[in-house]
């Protein structure tokens, strides 16, 4: 492992978020060009190696504590390294990575880029902070420095459609992280400490006699990180957001964004609180499940069609998760592992979807068409990510969907695994809608001089093609991701030994 | 455990080796009965007009109108329930947290 590592992957992104428009400003003086782009992924390729230097200790079986100051927990901030958290942290930093050098091309008719790339970072280094901090307040203002930049990206151009989706999401956001600001407030009053593995064993020690407080600061904080994965009833702020933001944003939000939330819904049922929630998880993944697909039928929208799922798809990892806390051992298991999954083709699929704004200036199903031949490679990277997020053999979308049907089974749930085969028929009827309004059909007048987007926002929809098919091909990869992240988060009692050296 | 459940191997071979004998049934199929395509019949005509390609597209919202039908009431109550107007948002976040609440205390006690 790279020394400091733990604080340097959200460090670095964080200086880097402040210190890229002093680049904008040297590059214009030096007439450098591109240099605010390759600063951007530099930075972003060193916070991948220093993750990926993690992982090998982590996955070894050993867990990470890194002592802020060194002054120990629970008096001391501290960062916490386990499984659950280094496939997040993984996630974050190589899909990130192939956003930011997508963006590269995509951005670039926008003015004011130096500050995109401010934004983006500062979104990194907020959801890095997120799922490695062992503090509770920490992880408050990580998660308010990811939204309050995610924000200000999806209104990054400025237009009406783009001001009122931003508008919205944080007027949505900011009360779900009032509510957590809220539910930790009631929880240091009761408790009287910050450090997630102290709360934890302090928890504990109340047995079955839980203060109602506590019961309300439990429903503040579920409300409060359901607003952030977009749960139904709370999902209304997602798909102004996808749509109006610009396309590499929607794929920053769908995919590393996506694991923020998920892994609090991971950490849930164990820790801080260790209280049941699976029943809510359960009911609220059916209902994500049932509706994101049904709303996602009727688009007319490319990018809103694929908001809609991104709700969608994020039932069946709440609904894995869920289905673990009733014993079906395979369900946190499929739900983690479908993040990965989901998270790489979703990225992908809004990527295709701006390849397709970026040459032709539409994303409405009615005005595009017979672009298959002219955008071969988006054609096809879009198929396969259509193949995968509708659950078809053998790509990765099938190994983690059928895990999580198998958890229905194994949690004696037949309905549930029913339910969740015909969403993904469903799934699969929308992308086929997509797939045949956008690529297939006869070649449009107005699109003859049209022609494949440049190798740099292609290289990125490869990469996680690539990906799609090997993990869908060689599934024991994933499930040596999501194996040790589903131990490390049902494990509450080696996260607080680990941190604070025993109940 | 995956393993044992699950061989993508064997199963990309079948799915593989099943799309190459529906390929050679196609091409059976072809060359038995050659279609004789003439400009004038690849055109497609409404009401004696020819259209456009760009005209000949299937309307994106009414794609799936048989499950519209079907499902008729979700579309009627809960896709028009999404207005867009933010203070209705917000009561439902306030709705959904009071029954997670709920839930929540009912669970527990």
């Amino acid at each position: 492992m790279i020394p400091h590592a733990p604080i340097l992957v959200i460090v670095l992104p964080l200086f880097g978020a402040f210190f890229t428009p002093v680049v904008g400003i040297l590059a214009r003086r030096y007439n450098l060009k591109n240099a605010v782009e390759i600063f951007a992924i530099a930075v972003m390729i060193a916070v991948f190696v220093m993750v990926a230097s993690m992982a090998p200790t982590v996955w070894g079986g050993q867990f990470i504590t890194y002592q802020l100051g060194g002054w120990s927990p629970p008096w001391g901030i501290n960062l916490a390294v386990d499984g659950l958290a280094i496939q997040m942290a993984l996630m974050i930093a190589g899909l990130s990575t192939l956003v930011i050098i997508y963006s590269a091309a995509y951005m670039k008719r926008d003015s004011g880029l130096s500050y995109f790339y401010a934004l983006v970072l500062l979104v990194i280094a907020g959801m890095m902070g997120t799922v490695l901090t062992g503090d509770i307040f920490n992880f408050y203002v990580f998660l308010e420095i990811m939204s309050v930049g995610s924000y200000a990206l999806v209104a990054f151009r400025r237009n009406s459609e783009s001001i009122e989706a931003g508008l919205k999401y944080l007027f949505i956001g900011s009360l779900g992280t009032s509510l957590i600001l809220l539910s930790i407030a009631m929880l240091y009053g009761i408790v009287g400490s910050l450090n997630i593995a102290d709360l934890g064993a302090k928890l504990t020690l109340y047995g079955g006699a839980v203060p109602t407080g506590l019961v309300v600061s439990l429903a503040l904080f579920v409300t409060g990180v359901m607003i952030k994965v977009a749960m139904v009833p709370f999902h209304v702020w997602l798909a102004d957001a996808f749509t109006a933001a610009p396309t590499a944003i929607s794929a920053l939000l769908a995919g590393p964004a996506a694991v923020v939330g998920i892994y609090w819904v991971a950490r849930l049922p164990y820790l801080p609180f260790g209280m049941p929630v699976g029943i809510i998880l359960v009911s609220l993944g059916l209902l994500s499940m049932i509706i994101g697909v049904l709303m996602a039928l009727t688009q007319r929208d490319f990018k809103r069609m694929l908001a809609y799922h991104v709700i969608s798809q994020k039932g069946y990892m709440v609904l894995g998760i869920g289905l673990g806390t009733f014993g079906a051992t395979l369900g946190a298991q499929g739900g983690l592992f479908h993040l990965l999954n989901h998270s790489t083709y979703k990225s992908m699929l809004f990527m295709c979807a701006g390849a397709v704004l970026f040459r032709t200036g539409s994303q409405k199903f009615d005005e595009l068409g017979g672009l298959g031949k002219k955008m071969p490679i988006t054609a096809l990277t879009f198929l396969i990510g259509a193949l995968a997020i509708s659950g078809i053999p053998p790509l990765n979308g099938f190994a983690s969907k059928y895990t999580i049907y198998l958890a229905g089974m194994q949690a004696g749930q037949p309905l549930i695994t029913a339910i969740a085969v015909l969403v993904s028929a469903l799934t699969f009827a929308s992308f086929f809608k997509a797939f045949s309004s956008v690529f297939l059909g006869q070649e449009h007048e107005r699109f003859k001089e049209i022609r494949e987007v440049p190798k740099s926002m292609l290289f990125p929809m490869l990469a996680m093609a690539v990906l799609c098919i090997i993990i869908g091909l060689l599934p024991a990869l994933g499930f040596n991701v999501a194996g040790p992240a589903q131990a490390a988060a049902e494990n509450s009692a080696g996260y607080i030994s680990h941190v604070i050296g025993g109940i | 455990m995956a393993e044992f459940i699950w061989d993508p191997i064997v199963a990309t071979a079948a799915i593989l080796l099943s799309s190459l004998i529906a390929y050679g049934l196609l091409c059976m199929g072809r060359k038995i009965v050659k279609p004789r395509l003439t400009p004038e019949k690849a055109k497609t005509y409404t009401c004696g007009e020819e259209l456009k390609p760009e005209e000949m597209h299937a309307d994106s919202e009414q794609f799936f109108s048989p499950i519209r039908r079907v499902l008729r009431p979700f579309y009627r109550y809960i896709q028009t329930a999404h207005t867009g107007v933010l203070s209705t948002y917000l009561l439902w976040v306030v709705v959904g947290f009071i029954i997670i609440l709920v839930i929540i205390l009912l669970t527990v006690r």
